[in-house]
């Protein structure tokens, strides 16, 4: 592998290929970008099943690491203080992104106040939370739709892209309760958390095995996207992030628990390797972007 | 009035004298190339072909990079160009990964030809009209249309590869090569509808 001290270089060397790989959104400043991305999809699944759950210390959890991924997508931005220009919903899924993150952000806090005053029950605070979930609910769907709609690369150009990015927001919200076990427990949740970790978990690896098995039969751009998640630049990312830290280690204590119940510690590690697999659910994708091909059968 | 661009690949071999003239023009950092030149080999020996490719923004009529930029940055003119208002880019690269022409560049920092020696002259007034954090592109040498002048590529090319005009008006250049010789755009499938056209070679 060649390795570049100069971002040019490599930008040059980038144009020789036959299929460009994108490295705005992942490289650099772009990592900053995948962690919002992971950052936002855990804090709204946690918020849907800590508020669902009322479980006060997940909820307090979600929204702040929903607030940490709003700072990382500040932080990417060439423009952070243009922030509030992005208010095109009509055709833009980045600006579906920024209000979706805005209501939930407002919502959400108003809630958690209510909680806090002993309002949590009236019908205003029912309201706040529902538009809270919605919020959550456009977090979880934006980002997928995002890289989906970018028929510049192919590999992303999928309408299985989103549900992948929801099932494992969902996947995330649950591995970030189960962080919580070992110091607060979840009460009478604590079996209907670790089921649906497993569950989800299960359904995201099928999720992926679709996903990469319908790419590798796809265009010549999407084929080379596979080919470097499998066996090239990203395999590292792909095979030690998503599958052995971030699926293989889950299902097995999982599975190990469903035979013979587990301490709260390794439950704990389960929520905690399915976050590490989630960060690379998110960067293997990005990295493995690769343009449109511009000259057929050119080398 | 929407403009577009015929380039005959027949009479391209690959010179790079618009990809030097719109540095020229537009006095681009490093790395920044508002026309470039691909030049791939295509084919198994002994028949093999080198394939020059010249690009550049193809002033899409309904460009993907317009849809999904979140600010409204990017805009098209009723001249058909698509162009980018830099006061308002918020440099989330949206719509580098939308473009399907590679066509975007996004300017992270200032950057010199000579390093660290800092910019020369040519630079330090040239790169004033380029602020960083925001993305940039080719406007068709907008400026230059508007004086009645062709965009720098075009007057640039010694083999007179390149044709500019009204895509509108039946009669123009433009469309008669693009009658004649059966000119396509790069990537008809992807329904942007792109303003250049080529001839094949």
């Amino acid at each position: 592998m060649r390795v570049f001290t100069d971002p040019f270089d490599r930008l040059l060397d980038d144009m020789q290929e036959t299929a460009r790989p994108q490295r705005e959104w992942v490289d650099g400043r772009g990592l900053l970008l995948i962690t919002g991305h992971f950052l936002s999809g855990v804090g709204a699944g946690g918020w849907a099943f800590a508020s669902a759950l009322g479980f006060f210390p997940g909820e307090v959890a979600s929204v702040a690491i929903v607030a940490a991924s709003a700072l990382a997508h500040l932080l990417f931005l060439g423009r952070p203080e243009r922030f509030w220009r992005m208010i095109k919903i009509r055709t833009s899924w980045v600006g579906r992104g920024f209000m979706g993150l805005t209501l939930f952000m407002a919502a959400s806090v108003v809630y958690l106040a209510l909680r806090v005053a002993g309002l949590g029950d009236t019908t205003g605070a029912v309201a706040v939370w529902g538009l809270s979930l919605a919020g959550a609910a456009v977090i979880m769907l934006y980002k997928g739709n995002v890289y989906a709609v970018c028929r510049a690369i192919p590999f992303w150009n999928s309408s299985l892209l989103p549900v992948l990015y929801v099932a494992y927001a969902l996947r995330g919200g649950t591995a970030l309760l189960l962080l919580f076990l070992p110091w607060t427990g979840l009460g009478t949740a604590h079996g209907l958390v670790e089921v649906l970790e497993l569950w989800i978990g299960l359904s995201a690896g099928v999720c992926i095995l679709f996903y990469l098995t319908i790419m590798a039969s796809s265009s010549v751009g999407a084929r080379r996207s596979v080919e470097d998640l499998l066996r090239g630049r990203v395999a590292a990312a792909f095979y030690g992030g998503v599958i052995a830290v971030g699926f293989v280690i889950p299902v097995a204590i999982g599975l190990l628990n469903a035979v013979t119940p587990v301490s709260l510690g390794a439950l704990a590690v389960v929520g905690a390797a399915s976050l590490v697999g989630d960060f690379y659910v998110k960067y293997a994708i990005a990295k493995a972007g690769r343009y449109l091909p511009h000259v057929h059968g050119a080398r | 009035m929407r403009y577009g661009m015929v380039i005959d690949l027949k009479r391209c071999f690959g010179c790079y004298g618009c990809q030097v003239s719109c540095k020229a023009e537009h006095a681009t950092p490093p790395g920044v190339f508002f026309a470039r030149v691909v030049k791939r080999e295509s084919g198994t020996y002994p028949n093999v072909r080198k394939v020059f490719l010249p690009m550049l923004c193809m002033h899409c009529e309904t460009p993907p990079c317009e849809a999904v930029c979140p600010t409204g940055a990017t805009f098209k003119r009723p001249d058909g160009i698509v162009d980018i208002d830099r006061e308002i880019c918020v440099g989330c690269r949206y719509c580098m990964q939308a473009c399907p022409y590679e066509a975007r560049y996004f300017h992270a920092k200032e950057r010199f030809y000579f390093g660290a020696q800092g910019p020369t002259e040519y630079e330090a007034v040239g790169y004033a009209q380029h602020p960083t954090g925001v993305v940039m592109k080719c406007n068709f040498c907008a400026h230059r249309l508007e004086r009645g002048e062709k965009p720098s590529c075009v007057m640039t090319c010694p083999t007179n590869a390149r044709t500019v005009g009204d895509l509108d008006d039946p009669h123009s250049e433009v469309n008669r090569l693009i009658k004649e010789r059966g000119g396509e755009p790069l990537h008809p499938e992807l329904g942007t509808g792109p303003s250049v056209y080529y001839l094949p070679a």
